[in-house]
């Protein structure tokens, strides 16, 4: 398995250990449906997924996904309170139009909203800006910035600032090193490299 | 259970493509008992014409039911003879290892009831009077459309439907499929379809009707076979079709073109413009093969397909849904928009039902989903084959 894979199952497992048993899941920026294919096989939820790509929601279907080609938050207006357990926002955060106005409506239609992103206050991502005056490039963010999608980087400091700000109780969250696999226990926006939170409404 | 509509290879080259189901032919199934429609009204008995592509398998769970659009029939793929100059109307969708396989898959299309391609309709004979029905033969809904197939899949021995799918009004066909017999439909595929036509679409449906009902040779649906409100009815086809295509897919299709018999002659009213002979055709060619009051009859059944004002909500009635569903949205669709697909999607999903929505860019109008295109093909491929056990791979 490359490094690259490996990383992505962690963030599985961990999303996998928070998730409810035969819960009512949906995946903001589904991309292929791993994600919810790996919680309907360990978990046996009912999950549905919102992505933007064609192909992706395509290789979705041709897995027994269920999955819908839109726009997320205009997918989630369409729903009722807690419509969802759990809604999941798995490295999708970084990539949207407006992030604060889609983790308000997730937590409007999900009883708990799940948000996983990579820490860009972590030191390698620091040293990568401060010592090669680059864009950062690693495991995970493979690629050069003219072949990139926009990103909006965040770090855990930055989203600890969101959650208060916004009143947003943070139920749960978990930091890890920069082998997504250990737990961090202090300095976690220094050290960690990869955040996960639970949120819920205040 | 039924052969196998398949006639030996012929010589032709384009019949004997491996894709191709080949020469096929169209069956009756004649349904001796009363039928009583939503209005109310019977008839003692009907026929439905239909093809079947692939043969049926030991357990009777392999039928896929293709459902046509208004002007559609029951001849979906394959070819009649070796002369014909055109294959069913989606045969680029089913064969032998098409997005539609043949070799998996017992393939079941019929013409609907109230239809005029050798089903049942006003054009037939009304045993009561010997003449045509007309406009005495009953008021046909979309649901007395599904029941009737549902007699026919009986007698053709289907224990279950592995899919029920279609664009348009086959659209409406398949959602009604999947409401009215819900463990009987194990999938859905609706495709530029809608749960309830916008003012528009029942505005042009309603100038369409119009067109064959002013015209004198209508005679209140009282005409011969072989006359009936020919220039009303290639009028309403002329402007339905418009309907069907986008303005960017005429654009590239014929732009301004003129045809090349029109020379310098501008002061004329004859058709000049390479779109004035094509809807021409259009009309002309459809005349030859479509009855004015079955045009009535299933532009009136398309309007009133509303299942949400029947059930209260359309949540309420995709309630007994079993199947799983596959809706298919074309940007370019204006007739049928991507919005009123997304909204059935929504409504099943609320319902809290296993649904997908998947929308492709095209320029081809509403008639997209008759579209060749590989992503449309994978599409529906993997939705028809998927295994229910899939196991989990964490290949990227």
């Amino acid at each position: 398995m490359s490094k690259l894979v490996e990383k992505r199952t962690v963030d599985m497992q961990v999303i996998g250990e928070w998730v409810e048993p035969q819960s009512r899941v949906l995946d903001l920026g589904c991309g292929r449906g791993e994600l919810m294919a790996y919680l309907v096989q360990a978990k046996q939820v009912s999950a549905t997924g919102v992505d933007l790509d064609f192909a992706r929601i395509s290789a979705c279907v041709g897995r027994g996904l269920s999955a819908y080609q839109g726009d997320m938050t205009e997918f989630m207006r369409a729903f009722s309170d807690r419509h969802f357990d759990r809604i999941i926002c798995s490295r999708t955060v970084h990539e949207l139009n407006d992030p604060a106005g889609v983790i308000l409506e997730a937590l409007r239609v999900g009883s708990t909203v799940t948000v996983g992103f990579v820490n860009h206050g972590f030191w390698k991502n620091r040293l990568d800006a401060l010592l090669r005056g680059r864009k950062v490039r690693n495991a995970v963010y493979t690629t050069a910035w003219h072949e990139s999608r926009p990103a909006n980087p965040l770090s855990i400091a930055d989203f600890e600032d969101f959650c208060s700000a916004r009143r947003i109780r943070v139920a749960r969250r978990a930091h890890l090193l920069g082998d997504w696999r250990t737990p961090c226990r202090v300095l976690p926006n220094l050290l960690a490299g990869y955040a996960l939170y639970d949120l819920a409404r205040a | 259970m039924p052969e196998l509509a398949q006639a030996p290879a012929s010589p032709h080259p384009r019949h004997l493509a491996g894709d191709d189901v080949g020469i096929v032919q169209a069956r009756d199934y004649y349904h001796p008992g009363p039928f009583t429609f939503a209005s109310g009204q019977a008839i003692a008995g009907f026929t439905l014409r239909y093809e079947t592509y692939g043969s049926l398998n030991a357990t009777r769970d392999n039928a896929v039911l293709i459902c046509h659009a208004l002007s559609g029939d029951h001849h979906c793929a394959g070819w009649h003879s070796e002369r014909d100059a055109k294959p069913g109307w989606w045969n680029n969708l089913i064969g032998p290892g098409k997005a539609v396989d043949t070799r998996r898959f017992f393939v079941i299309c019929a013409n609907v009831l109230g239809g005029c391609q050798g089903s049942t309709g006003p054009s037939s004979t009304d045993p009561a009077t010997g003449l045509p029905y007309g406009i005495r033969f009953p008021f046909v809904t979309i649901r007395d459309m599904v029941h009737a197939q549902k007699l026919l899949l009986d007698h053709l021995g289907v224990a279950e439907l592995h899919a029920v799918m279609g664009g348009s009004m086959g659209g409406m066909t398949a959602m009604l499929f999947a409401t009215e017999y819900p463990v009987f439909t194990k999938r859905q595929i609706i495709m530029a379809s809608t749960a309830n036509e916008s003012a528009q679409a029942i505005a042009f449906n309603e100038v369409g009707r119009q067109a064959i009902m002013q015209d004198p040779a209508w005679n209140n649906g009282d005409y011969p076979r072989e006359g009936g409100p020919r220039v009303g009815l290639a009028i309403a086809r002329m402007m339905a079709h418009i309907t069907y295509l986008s303005d960017a897919g005429m654009d590239r299709k014929f732009g301004r073109r003129k045809r090349e018999s029109a020379g310098g002659e501008s002061y004329t009213f004859d058709a000049q413009f390479e779109v004035e002979s094509y809807l021409r055709h259009q009309g002309e060619s459809f005349i030859n093969r479509f009855d004015a009051n079955s045009y009535l009859y299933i532009t009136r059944a398309i309007d009133q397909f509303d299942p949400a004002r029947a059930h209260g909500s359309l949540e309420q009635a995709f309630a007994p849904v079993q199947a799983e569903s596959l809706v298919v949205g074309f940007t370019s669709d204006w007739l049928f928009p991507p919005e009123q697909n997304r909204s059935i999607a929504l409504a099943l999903l609320r319902a809290g039902k296993r649904a997908s929505y998947a929308e492709l860019s095209t320029d081809l109008g509403h008639d997209s989903f008759l579209l060749e295109s590989p992503d449309l093909y994978a599409l529906l491929r993997g939705f028809l084959e998927r295994s229910e056990a899939y196991v989990f791979d964490f290949a990227i």
